[in-house]
């Protein structure tokens, strides 16, 4: 039994392009620790499961997002 | 393909994040920026947003907090390799990035109004189905 596909989650916000500023955004497709969820977790359609991998990359970088979360110093 | 664009356009759309040391003046941080975007040689003015003092994810090294600005800006290509020394140099430059805007759709602006002005319309547009 296949299961019915979830709609993509940026399509739906009407988001062509991720913004890497967008910090808010970004921190719905990351784990507890502060991973990148896989689409099949979150439904993101794979254009945008690339755009955001290197959007969340790039605010990593500018400390708007952690590398590591939950954990001291 | 680079560098055919480079020859069509002699500047490029770049976006530079800058985050200052949180202890800095906004009087300051503006003189800074001017004299950085001098280096730029731009033949119009940048568009500046600035984001003000911001916690920030992980320390680096000392600071805790940053002040974010965010700059759009043509320049040419070749004018960059000075201007990023300058911010390598400036103690007060905790951390920059320099991107090059490729989607001009995209990235900068869609963030606050177009996001919502297409919410709307999708909205709309929904409404419209249903009746």
């Amino acid at each position: 039994m296949r299961r019915p596909k979830k709609p993509c989650p940026i399509t739906e916000a009407g988001i062509r392009f991720v913004d890497y500023k967008d910090d808010r955004l970004l921190a719905r497709f990351i784990s507890d620790y502060g991973k990148i969820l896989p689409s099949r977790l979150s439904g993101v359609d794979a254009r945008h499961q690339r755009q955001l991998a290197k959007a969340v990359k790039k605010a990593r970088f500018l400390a708007l997002l952690p590398y590591v979360k939950g954990q001291q110093g | 393909m680079a560098t055919l664009k480079t020859r069509m356009a002699p500047t490029r759309p770049y976006e530079i994040v800058y985050i200052f040391d949180s202890a800095l003046e906004d009087a300051t941080i503006a003189e800074k920026l001017e004299k950085f975007h001098t280096l730029l040689e731009l033949a119009e003015p940048a568009e500046i947003e600035h984001w003000g003092r911001r916690q920030l994810a992980y320390k680096i090294g000392r600071h805790e907090a940053g002040n974010y600005v965010i700059a759009n800006v043509k320049a040419g290509p070749a004018t960059l390799p000075e201007f990023e020394r300058a911010l390598k140099l400036d103690d007060s430059v905790v951390r920059y990035m320099v991107s090059l805007i490729e989607r001009v759709l995209g990235a900068p602006k869609l963030s606050d109004e177009e996001l919502a002005a297409r919410a709307a319309a999708a909205d709309d547009d929904d409404d419209e189905d249903d009746e």
